[in-house]
């Protein structure tokens, strides 16, 4: 999902950093006290899901974790995703350093409209309700930052169907596994901390 | 109050840590695409793996000059790998382009080309040929031997290939994740001052 460095040309590179940046201020305002460890474990959570590969055609696609990380930190999502892909890209060469803005926005964007999509339905009475939207909040983040990537490949001429196909098809697994781990988190966390789901959404309203 | 939620939040770690562990049981393949080529007589071998060694099956490999012009391009076998022909001594700029917003890139410089390559250089006259005896001219024993170097040289290329394509060391792993908690600390630091 990281988009490499040299792949886009500078006119998205720079709305993708302003976009991120606008994410990250208001990601920074909205940190609290009760935010900040929750910001690191999640930041540090999607700081190795890179780590799990799934082998898929001619490439390998890997965990992304940025539907569990919108649910729990809306806005926050932003400063803790881009923390976790800025390690990527220096330790690991994932990604890279001049398209951090970019890869930060097409993975937190969806985040943030996931917890806003299902946040409500997840913390309401209703179990079965609030763990489907749970996996859908999982599965449909990582849609859409199929979708966003796909998008931003329009400027190197690759065109959007076959990119976002692509994509898209080889992230099929990842949305699965990625809604399964976002339900569990949610069913355990409804179990031994349902404050953390509702008292979180509240706030950051 | 305070501890209750620390419990809690060790509770998350070990609980994604868990998922983590069973999740990389498998063969890890990390996600960046590497391509790295190499000069042999008049041909370039070209090599393409994500890192942690899946190969880059069918990705369109495209060769520069050094002015950004485009010389060839072609696709790699199911092997990752795709060779051509030398079209032009010059520096060469070898793009991979891996779908998905992956992309890699390796120069051969043009030293390279000419020292491997059979491209018959324009010897000036006045050089001296050297006083060669057995009926072999300095030219034939060069390239004799510099063939030779190429095929026992080549497994040596091939582990560096394959020695460049390291995943990511749990060191930088248990690193990174050290970065954010440290960071954590700091955001912490800075809240509990601004709140004094």
């Amino acid at each position: 999902m990281h988009i490499s460095e040299g792949v886009l040309s500078a006119p998205v590179l720079v709305t993708g950093a302003v976009l991120a940046a606008a994410g990250v201020s208001v990601g920074l305002k909205k940190m609290d006290y009760e935010k900040i460890p929750q910001a690191a474990v999640l930041s540090a959570a999607f700081f190795v899901a890179s780590l799990i590969h799934v082998p898929m055609g001619p490439s390998s696609v890997h965990l992304v974790l940025n539907g569990i990380n919108g649910l729990l930190l809306g806005w926050v999502c932003f400063p803790s995703i881009l923390i976790a892909l800025t390690l990527q890209a220096i330790l690991f060469q994932f990604g890279g350093v001049t398209v951090l803005g970019v890869n930060t926005v097409t993975m937190a964007l969806p985040g943030l409209i996931g917890y806003y999509l299902f946040g409500r339905l997840i913390k309401g009475e209703n179990r079965l309700i609030s763990l489907a939207a749970a996996f859908a909040c999982g599965f449909f983040s990582v849609l859409l930052s199929g979708i966003l990537v796909a998008g931003a490949l329009l400027s190197t001429g690759e065109s959007f169907t076959t990119a976002a196909k692509l994509i898209l098809l080889a992230h099929l697994p990842v949305m699965i596994i990625e809604g399964i781990i976002t339900l569990f988190c949610v069913a355990f966390l409804r179990k031994v901390k349902p404050e953390l789901l509702g008292g979180v959404y509240e706030k950051a309203l | 109050m305070k501890k209750r939620y620390n419990t809690r939040y060790s509770f998350i770690i070990l609980f994604l840590t868990a998922i983590i562990l069973i999740g990389s049981n498998g063969p890890a393949l990390a996600h960046k695409v590497i391509i790295f080529a190499w000069v042999e007589g008049d041909t370039v071998f070209t090599e393409s793996k994500f890192s942690g060694g899946k190969k880059a099956i069918n990705a369109p490999v495209v060769i520069f000059d050094k002015d950004g012009t485009k010389l060839l391009e072609g696709k790699t076998d199911n092997k990752g790998e795709f060779s051509f022909k030398i079209p032009k001594v010059t520096d060469l700029k070898i793009v991979l382009n891996a779908a998905m917003g992956h992309k890699a890139e390796w120069m051969i410089p043009e030293s390279e080309i000419r020292e491997a390559g059979p491209i018959v250089e324009k010897k000036s006259a006045a050089e001296p040929s050297g006083p060669i005896s057995v009926g072999f001219s300095k030219e034939e024993v060069q390239k004799i031997v510099e063939d030779s170097l190429d095929k026992k040289l080549r497994p040596i290329v091939r582990m560096m290939t394959e020695s460049k394509n390291t995943k990511p060391s749990l060191t930088e792993i248990i690193g990174g994740i050290g970065y954010i908690f440290g960071l954590m600390g700091v955001a912490l630091y800075f809240k509990n001052r601004s709140k004094k």
